[in-house]
């Protein structure tokens, strides 16, 4: 009896002892509310966690700042904690969310040292958001299973229902996904909604497998479980670094003279309003508009600096494949174009049932 | 004593309530007492129970609230185009894996029982190891099994009279097949478990009757044997298909939109009003399935006697034994060998690669935290809600008790939603910090700590609390000081399986995590989505090895 009293006498001072431990730590970063003092960064991130994860440590180990992380958000999680803001950062690669987050007035202006470096047609008015590298839509394929010829070329040519009978079919992700939704957004610049919900009702129908993210696709791709897949350029990159299943070839989409030209986008960051530690997140924005560090955000990704100046350097399997961003047919739209139409596409999207679709 | 409690009630009230009508005082006083019977709980174990069983039912009223308002427009167009789809794929599969479980519970807790199989008492525990995979892990390592570029596929290519005889390979793990093959393999020994407990309590003398009409074996087991199990199967396959029906990790991986992960999506793109009418859809669901089951028993009353009790008879297999070995091993084989042997490969080679680095100790850490957090709150809670519950029976008691049920039977994805409503809107100091996550797990872990605490409350005789009680302690101080230290270890073992339940939940986890507070289950989701496999597989093994713990409390139980 004296033991098991001794045993729970233990237990409720541990319960206690980790509940004011618990406490104490956690009181900080809620409690310095505004505080530029404290030595922590909330950090939000769209981008798949392997590219942003090195970054952010590289900033931790520059300046000591720790960096607090939450991987796989939303941009509009920011939206909907705009009572209470808990994020500083927004890393999104999708240029049309961060200008939606500051049409909704959820990001605010600044002006950090090196942003000039960043042409205007990448960066808010007030420099509330801007890009650092871009990316462009198109086709990974398996060379093992099917030739560049007979590839489609196009996104008119999604379409068709025969490439829903090439070996395995093609891939997509879930609409729900940022690089979909800025890809569809380019679409309804171009065409209307009308003919975009088609195409998005067609290639639902058509495809063979629709994934969470680009990295399944092209590592289906690459495996021969499908026959091809629509992602962004520097998927393509990724795979060819692979030690194995790296026959892939790579479509931009929609080349040919009377054609709309590829669908870019950009991924960037931008600075949330009212965050709770405004002076790191500055801090941050100037670190990453070094020339070194822009060439970090690019990192394990693969994509294009905007600044290609500054020579993000390329594993030899994927320099002969770069294609620069001004040799290319670029879409006219405007990518900063893309936040006016991020809450009707995500609304035509969700209409058309793909964006839960999975399979 | 009663009497001695009446007059402190009595004190306490004049003291409150001086100025209203003493006879409307007289009259809720007697109200109250007729309601616990003249013996009512101490105010502040009342209170403190109260407070526990409102905690509990928050987060599933408020999405029912939610989902009430979330306008005809957002209700009529998920009911002609979500709904019916997502209706079919939850209903679809939930049926078919609660009867293939049954299935294969029932044959495996017969043949382990009453057969004179090789190896029996070994058998009895190897069967329900599988309890230790978390399905989401286990749909893991079928993927890296089964998977379009699996092992499967590289055997049956080098393979030419296969690929002669059949084609190419042309497994597709990512459809109904898939998710059915995952679920039902590592949920059929809840159903096992329960079976064989039943079977071992059976009586001879019902099949000897039966053998004395003339009846074969296989008679006696459909007349005399599956009525008597009948109980056990439905509660077997009630928590199968609640488990369905709330999974998240299996369908998610294996790429099968269910309610659960279409409230999961919805909610990922921050549509959390639609989140929370499919949540509505879900729960009458969960509701109509327990309804069903209650309703089906009534009907069934099997009665066994024990004053004549007599161990049943072995059977003799006879030239069944190597059919019956081969179907046993397939089923171990398939549940266990199987994914464990995957998670060691990949494990192995993650490690080689430096997969046990900082960052895996610090999200083991993340999860050791939550757990034990939320473990050491279950116990706290759970004590109480038990306490009222044996030694204060009432309707009141009985709600409070049932209140605290509220989230065992819902999946962690609603509960999850519900806390995100709460905190964010209304107590937003608290709305991302990991206490959040460890609440979600005591909302939905508590009734694991009741039972396990309750079976040892039974056992302690309330002749020890009136002996406390006429010593003049208070009823908390009698609970506190008397009673737990007595059912100390019942306390424990609960705190122990919420401990595990808590390290392997992933949709509350996922939803309501703070920033860089990743646990194991959430990088086992994340690493293997993305088919990183040599960092998904160590932290999935050190979930798998964590949850033998509950294994042992589980055979004991059953």
């Amino acid at each position: 009896m004296f033991k098991s009293k001794s045993v729970l006498a233990l237990l409720m001072v541990a319960l206690f002892a980790f509940i004011t431990v618990g406490c104490s730590s956690e009181q900080p970063a809620s409690g310095e509310q505004g505080d530029s003092e404290s030595n922590e960064l909330v950090v939000y991130s769209g981008r798949n966690e392997r590219f942003v994860q090195a970054l952010l440590e590289k900033f931790t180990e520059d300046t000591g700042i720790e960096v607090l992380a939450l991987h796989g958000a939303n941009p509009l999680q920011i939206a909907e904690e705009k009572n209470n803001v808990r994020a500083d950062i927004f890393i999104s690669n999708d240029l049309g969310a961060l200008g939606y987050l500051d049409s909704k007035g959820l990001l605010q202006g600044s002006n950090p040292e090196g942003i000039e470096t960043i042409p205007a047609d990448f960066r808010a008015e007030d420099n509330a958001y801007f890009a650092i590298s871009a990316r462009a839509r198109g086709f990974i394929y398996n060379k093992d299973m099917i030739t560049e010829e007979e590839m489609p070329k196009s996104n008119e040519d999604l379409f068709d229902s025969k490439w829903a009978t090439v070996e395995n079919g093609f891939a997509i992700t879930r609409g729900g996904n940022g690089g979909m939704t800025g890809h569809v957004s380019a679409l309804r610049y171009q065409w209307g909604d009308e003919k975009t919900a088609e195409w998005i009702a067609a290639i639902r129908a058509n495809s063979a497998g629709i994934y969470q993210g680009h990295g399944d696709i092209r590592r289906a791709v690459g495996a021969g479980e499908h026959s091809f897949g629509l992602v962004n350029n520097y998927y393509f990159h990724q795979q060819l670094v692979e030690p194995e299943n790296n026959n892939v070839g790579f479509i931009y989409l929609d080349q040919e003279e009377d054609e709309m030209g590829v669908v870019a986008n950009a991924a960037g960051v931008g600075l949330v309003s009212g965050g709770p530690n405004e002076g790191n997140a500055i801090a941050f924005i100037e670190w990453l508009l070094l020339p070194e560090n822009q060439v970090a955000f690019v990192g394990e990704s693969l994509e294009l600096l905007i600044n290609s100046q500054y020579g993000a350097v390329y594993p030899a399997e994927v320099q002969p494949h770069i294609v620069d961003f001004s040799d290319l047919k670029v879409q006219d739209m405007p990518i900063k174009e893309l936040g006016n139409y991020f809450e009707d596409t995500t609304a035509l999207i969700e209409a058309s049932g793909l964006d839960l679709d999975l399979k | 004593m009663n009497d001695k409690n009446t007059t402190q009630f009595n004190h306490e009230n004049v003291k409150v309530g001086e100025e209203t009508s003493p006879t409307l005082l007289r009259f809720f006083r007697r109200k109250w007492l007729g309601i616990w019977q003249s013996n009512p709980p101490g105010m502040g174990l009342f209170v403190f129970g109260l407070c526990i069983a409102v905690i509990m039912a928050i987060p599933i009223v408020y999405v029912i609230w939610r989902s009430l308002f979330a306008g005809i427009d957002r209700w009529q167009r998920l009911l002609d185009e979500r709904i019916p789809q997502l209706l079919w794929n939850t209903l679809s599969l939930a049926g078919a894996v609660t009867v293939s479980t049954m299935i294969i519970g029932v044959s495996l807790a017969w043949i382990v029982i009453r057969t004179d199989i090789p190896g029996k008492k070994a058998w009895r525990w190897l069967l329900a190891m599988p309890l230790t995979v978390p399905p989401y892990v286990g749909a893991v390592t079928y993927i890296i099994v089964f998977g379009r570029s699996g092992w499967a596929r590289d055997l049956w290519q080098s393979t030419p009279w296969l690929v002669n005889a059949l084609g190419d390979y042309s497994i597709n793990i990512y459809s109904f097949g898939g998710v059915f093959l995952v679920l039902t393999m590592f949920t059929y020994p809840y159903v096992y478990l329960i079976a064989s407990a039943s079977l071992r309590k059976m009586n001879r003398n019902y099949e000897e009757a039966a053998y004395s009409q003339g009846m074969s074996t296989s008679e006696v087991f459909w007349k005399v044997n599956l009525p008597l199990l009948r109980p056990a199967i439905g509660a077997g396959g009630i928590l199968v298909s609640l488990y369905v029906l709330g999974d998240f990790g299996t369908i998610a991986m294996l790429r099968y939109v269910t309610f659960t992960a279409a409230i999961y999506f919805q909610r990922a793109s921050f549509d959390t009003a639609s989140a929370a009418v499919l949540s509505l859809v879900l729960i009458l669901l969960t509701v109509a399935i327990l309804w069903i089951e209650s309703k089906t028993r009534r009907k069934n009353k099997y009665y066994q006697t024990s004053n004549t009790y007599r161990k049943p008879l072995t059977l003799k297999l006879g030239k069944w034994k190597p059919f019956v070995l081969f179907y046993v091993s397939v089923v171990f084989f398939v549940s266990v060998i199987l994914p464990i042997g995957v998670l060691v490969y990949w494990s192995r080679i993650g490690i080689r690669m430096g997969a046990l680095d900082g960052r895996f100790f610090g999200f083991a850490i993340n999860s050791l935290k939550v757990s034990g957090f939320a473990a050491l709150l279950c116990m706290l809670f759970s004590m109480p809600i038990i306490y009222l519950k044996g030694r204060y029976p009432s309707l009141i008691t009985k709600v409070i008790e049932k209140l605290s049920y509220a989230g065992y039977a819902l999946p962690g994805v609603i509960v999850a939603l519900g806390f995100v409503f709460i905190f964010n809107n209304h107590l937003p100091r608290l709305y991302g910090t990991f206490y959040i996550v460890a609440l979600a797990f005591v909302v939905r872990f508590l009734p694991q700590a009741m039972q396990a605490g309750e079976a040892s409350l039974s056992l302690i005789s309330p002749r020890i609390d009136e002996a406390a009680r006429s010593l003049g302690y208070p009823p908390w101080k009698v609970m506190l000081k008397v009673i737990l230290p007595n059912m100390l270890p019942g306390v424990l073992a609960g705190g122990a399986l919420v401990f595990v339940s808590a390290i392997k939940e992933l949709p509350a986890t996922l939803m309501l995590r703070p920033p860089n507070f990743d646990t194991l289950a959430v990088r086992v989701y994340f690493e293997a989505s993305e088919s990183i496999y040599h960092l998904a597989a160590p932290a999935a093994l050190l979930i798998v090895l964590v949850s033998v713990v509950p294994l042992r409390y589980m055979l004991k139980k059953y």
